[in-house]
């Protein structure tokens, strides 16, 4: 549990530095920044699940 | 008739822009708010300084060129190194203190710490040139 907060923090973090520097209104930088952040997580966790099955030991 | 056609390129960015980005990588937040553009510098600044100190809390280390390494090997440091660089001189800081240099890989969180120190750097470098956007005129 604490790995997917720390990955929730990781991509929380980046969304907010990407959404700052994005141009367009507050509104428009807001929902980039929350489009990464859900990006970030939707990755990860189609990722874990796709190692999950790879039998990999 | 052909040069009616190309755009003319815009005039060079002001000193100051150069500065103001040189003391935003320096001091991650700073050259924002030198512009007084006090909520992103607090966000931005806010966010490498977070994510540097929570690096080297989880364990992570630092990179840097030389030491042991044989031959070419050195090289592969280069990248890493420029990532960790990019947090200016807080990265600058624990190289004078040998601080955050050792390798504590048995840490389960080892890994996260890493991570988190070199893109603390990586998104210290997209707010320097958001600083310097800014000072040039190019962005609001």
């Amino acid at each position: 549990m604490r790995h997917v907060l720390w990955m929730a923090l990781f991509a929380a973090l980046t969304g907010i530095v990407f959404g700052g520097v994005a141009k367009g209104t507050d509104r428009q930088k807001l929902m980039y920044g929350l489009k990464v952040f859900g990006e970030f997580l939707a990755i990860a966790f189609i990722l874990g699940w796709i190692l999950y099955f790879i039998p990999l030991r | 008739m052909v040069a009616k056609g190309i755009e003319r390129s815009e005039p060079g960015a002001p000193a100051r822009a150069w500065v103001f980005a040189v003391s935003a990588w320096a001091v991650p937040g700073l050259g924002h708010f030198v512009q007084k553009r006090w909520t992103r510098g607090l966000l931005l600044g806010g966010v490498v300084w977070g994510m540097f100190v929570a690096g080297l809390l989880l364990g992570g280390h630092l990179f840097k060129m030389g030491g042991g390494d044989q031959g070419l090997s050195g090289l592969l440091q280069l990248l890493p190194m420029s990532a960790n660089f990019g947090a200016g001189l807080l990265y600058i800081f624990c190289w004078l203190t040998n601080t955050g240099f050792a390798e504590q890989a048995q840490r389960v969180t080892y890994e996260y710490g890493n991570t988190f120190l070199l893109v603390a750097g990586l998104l210290n470098y997209l707010a320097m040139l958001d600083a310097f956007d800014i000072a040039a005129g190019r962005k609001e």
